[in-house]
């Protein structure tokens, strides 16, 4: 396909078949078995934009008129102009700077990018097709440079509504992982461009995922959580799990909540409390045994710790990252400690670090390191032949290529799980689950499809390839992936491909592996039951 | 030396090369500032960051417990000289794309040549006008110094600009991947740099083997007493001196913006500390009037007041 596809009148820009896919290992290898991407209705595809590879992430409307039509693309051009504005994004302002002007486009980052090579390559996702496209439209709309030149510098294109609703679903093809900046010789970010463009959406036209937006970062400084959770509910959970605790284990414990002046504030991503409630168990029973002085907060929004805006939208980041940062100050703890969410460890800890200023400056950082000291220096008592089956981990995103935190989970499963073994690649070479930047949670039509067929092949080829020796259901095997947002894809793509029955590998997270090896709690902490 | 041009050309060129020196440091400067004066932005550093401990593996302070009360060692010197090597290897096209690299580094290295080459013929010129003889026969260790650098990296620059941009123009054409997004400027580049090389080339070949017409000239303007060369020389002079005017107009400043995309955005982990500098400039950011339509956001009121 040309470049310039983006902006005209075809029914669907590319195909995702199976042939095209990237291979996976046994016993996935033979491509007839592969399990399609469900096909938009026809209501769908009459209601919303759906012609960019015929999958629906946003779900924008069609617009009706024409005058709807230049409506939608005048906001465009003007976010647009907004973007590249001091006043309005002084946030991103130097970075975007750079990667727009100093590309050279040598399409080195191509072959970083998860969702371009499980693809087969198609051109749309290409990391670098993104910026091209926002470039182009640059040169011709804001800078207004002239024809002659716009020819020469190959920056030739024409608006449309349809190639600005496509580039906006386009901005949600990309997880976000930053392989492809961490390759670029030159310092380019083309993931950078994607959060930017979806900044345009969200901040100026008012469009962004649902799951994101409405019932996400909104109901989260509405409700108190984007789960829906209120503090009235937390208190009924809390309840259960001590009474779960209690019936797992034997072991009494109180969580401690709103514990004024307490060491540790944890934060939680919300969603654990109801999908991975063992999760939000597993801490406290750690935290117990080690004599850890910590809290749970009950304010609005002090229990879950996700951020959503660190992917779409610059000043509801801001408004979440200072309203965590207000409990904290309230409550008097020493510190904020972010529970296994890769993401809101980089929004709370790094991306926020400069948007939070004078008393909400309070330190802040990731549980791992607290879990490696508690292991690593026999703060609890813990027998690893409890994990002897074979384990893998899986690097989030956030928390390792984007924060450094590489070695502490490690040291962890080193020292508890005697069947330890790594994906190629790892560490902050690591590949994205395929659920990043909201990918995860977006549910949006047949868009879950997508992400287990192609942002989220590459990590379960990896994780197949890493079991291939014991792949058969005989053998159980254990991914652990120490990221709420990450958990959810695996769990989606291990369902979409029947991982669970087929194979045998449950996922799960790293504190529960750490609870099951301890001496203290006589039945196993992890039920090798798929959920 | 013989003087086979008109006081005409002996001017003009010159002028131009004055012009074109001036030019390309003023509009390099422009750019440079307009980059470092863009404001503070939020984090968005990526691992491995070349001043951490654990950079080997990519590891950051964070693997810490109350990681803020460590003591925080940059180390500037490491990173300038990571970035410093990298230029005279390229070694990330080296290890992902062999055939790219086999254009990309002669070509780069052609221009890095060249421009040592003109400062080499600037410091020639200076020490001629204070009465050093730059040769190989010179009396003066330093003459002969000068002497066979200026060879050294002219003629190197020249044979390996040119082979570099044929084999760089080729990769363009022939890889899809990098013909797809290549524009007919990018083309242009690759044959006007082709030209500039292959000029240079042919005066150092035919006319001027010691390449001391470079340094005549280089003598020429510094004294203001222009002197004139031979055409092949003059029309490399011409070519160069365009060059350079050109380049401020290419993305050629990634040359120096790669220090500023690592040090300020890549490698940037500096925390916001309560009461520092850096709190003051966020804060002074968060004074700006948001303009963004979107409905959940307040337009008109600043970022304080969201």
């Amino acid at each position: 396909m040309d470049i310039l596809d983006l902006g005209k009148d075809i029914d669907v820009l590319i195909n995702i078949e199976p042939e095209d896919l990237i291979p996976l290992p046994y016993p996935y290898d033979d491509p007839a078995n592969e399990p399609l991407i469900k096909k938009l209705t026809d209501d769908q595809k009459k209601r919303y934009e759906a012609s960019l590879d015929g999958v629906i992430a946003i779900g924008i409307p069609k617009p009706t008129t024409k005058e709807e039509e230049e409506t939608f693309v005048r906001r465009f051009l003007s976010g647009l102009e907004k973007l590249l504005s001091l006043e309005n994004n002084w946030t991103f302002l130097q970075p975007l700077y750079h990667s727009l002007e100093y590309c050279v486009k040598c399409q080195l980052c191509n072959d970083a990018c998860p969702a371009y090579i499980a693809s087969g390559r198609k051109e749309i996702y290409r990391p670098t097709y993104r910026p091209e496209i926002l470039r182009r439209i640059i040169n011709k709309y804001i800078k207004k440079k002239h024809p002659s030149l716009l020819k020469l510098t190959g920056s030739d294109i024409e608006l449309n509504w349809q190639l600005v609703a496509r580039l906006g679903e386009l901005a949600y093809r990309c997880t976000l992982c930053r392989k492809c900046a961490q390759v670029c010789p030159l310092g380019v970010d083309n993931g950078l461009i994607s959060h930017e463009i979806r900044k345009i959406f969200s901040q100026e036209m008012g469009i962004a995922p649902k799951e994101l937006h409405e019932s996400g970062t909104m109901q989260q400084l509405k409700t108190g959580s984007s789960t829906g959770i209120t503090p009235k509910a937390l208190a009924n959970i809390i309840e259960f799990m001590e009474e779960e605790i209690e019936e797992k284990t034997g072991k009494k414990i109180k969580i401690p909540v709103d514990k004024e002046g307490a060491d540790i504030l944890l934060i939680h991503n919300a969603g654990e409390f109801i999908s991975w409630p063992e999760n939000t168990m597993a801490f406290a029973i750690i935290f117990d045994a080690a004599h850890i002085d910590w809290t749970l907060s009950s304010d609005l929004a002090g229990y879950d710790a996700v951020n959503y805006g660190v992917w779409y939208d610059d000043i509801q980041l801001a408004r979440i990252a200072r309203r965590h940062a207000e409990i904290a100050r309230a409550l008097k703890v020493k510190k904020i400690n972010v529970g296994e969410c890769g993401h809101a460890h980089k929004a709370m800890i790094v991306v926020a670090d400069r948007v939070l200023t004078g008393e909400l400056n309070i330190p802040r950082e990731s549980a791992l390191p607290i879990l490696a000291d508690i292991v690593l220096n026999d703060r609890i008592k813990l027998d690893p032949s409890r994990n002897n089956f074979p384990v893998t981990l899986h690097d989030p995103c956030n928390m390792v290529r984007l924060m450094g935190i590489v070695e502490p989970q490690r040291q962890i499963l080193r020292k508890i799980c005697p069947q330890f073994r790594e994906m190629e690649p790892h560490g902050v070479d690591n590949y994205c689950c395929g659920g990043g930047s909201g990918f995860a949670i977006m549910q949006s039509m047949n868009f879950p499809d997508w992400r287990s067929v192609v942002s989220g092949r590459i990590k379960l080829k990896q994780i197949l390839e890493v079991f291939q020796d014991v792949i058969s259901v005989d053998t159980k095997k254990y991914v652990c992936a120490p990221c709420s947002n990450c958990k959810g894809q695996i769990r989606d793509l291990f369902a979409f491909y029947n991982v669970f029955e087929r194979c045998n590998i449950l996922y799960g997270g790293l504190v529960e592996l750490i609870v099951n090896a301890m001496v203290d709690i006589k039945k196993p902490f992890i039920e090798w039951e798929w959920r | 030396m013989p003087l086979n041009h008109v006081d005409f050309m002996e001017i003009f060129i010159a002028i131009l090369t004055y012009f074109a020196y001036i030019f390309i440091v003023v509009a390099y400067t422009v750019k440079i500032v307009k980059y470092l004066k863009l404001p503070i932005h939020l984090r968005w550093e990526l691992y491995p960051v070349i001043h951490e401990d654990a950079y080997h593996y990519g590891g950051s302070c964070f693997e810490n417990t109350n990681w803020w009360e460590k003591p925080r060692k940059i180390r500037n010197i490491k990173g300038f000289l990571w970035l410093l090597k990298d230029y005279f290897t390229l070694h990330d096209y080296l290890k992902q794309n062999l055939f790219y690299w086999l254009g990309l580094y002669p070509w780069h290295i052609g221009f890095i040549f060249i421009i040592t080459f003109h400062i080499l013929c600037f410091f020639g010129a200076l020490f001629m006008v204070s009465g050093i003889s730059i040769s190989h026969n010179s009396q003066d260790i330093l003459g002969i110094i000068i002497y066979y650098a200026i060879l050294f990296t002219g003629v190197l620059s020249f044979i390996s600009g040119a082979i570099g941009s044929i084999i760089i123009l080729i990769n363009r054409v022939i890889d899809k991947n990098l013909k797809t997004y290549a524009s007919p400027l990018q083309f242009l580049t690759y044959i006007f740099t082709l030209i500039v090389f292959l000029s240079g080339l042919y005066s150092w070949y035919y006319v001027d083997p010691k390449l001391e017409e470079y340094r005549e000239f280089w003598v020429g303007l510094l004294t203001f007493n222009f002197i004139g060369v031979e055409t092949a020389t003059m029309v490399h002079i011409i070519l160069f001196d365009l060059f350079l005017i050109y380049l401020p107009f290419t993305r050629s400043l990634h040359y120096i913006t790669r220090f500023f995309a690592f040090f300020l955005i890549r490698w940037d982990d500096k925390p916001n500390i309560r009461g520092g500098d850096m709190e003051k400039r966020i804060e002074g950011q968060f004074e700006n009037r948001i303009n963004w339509s979107g409905p959940h956001i307040i337009t008109g009121k600043s970022w304080r007041e969201q």
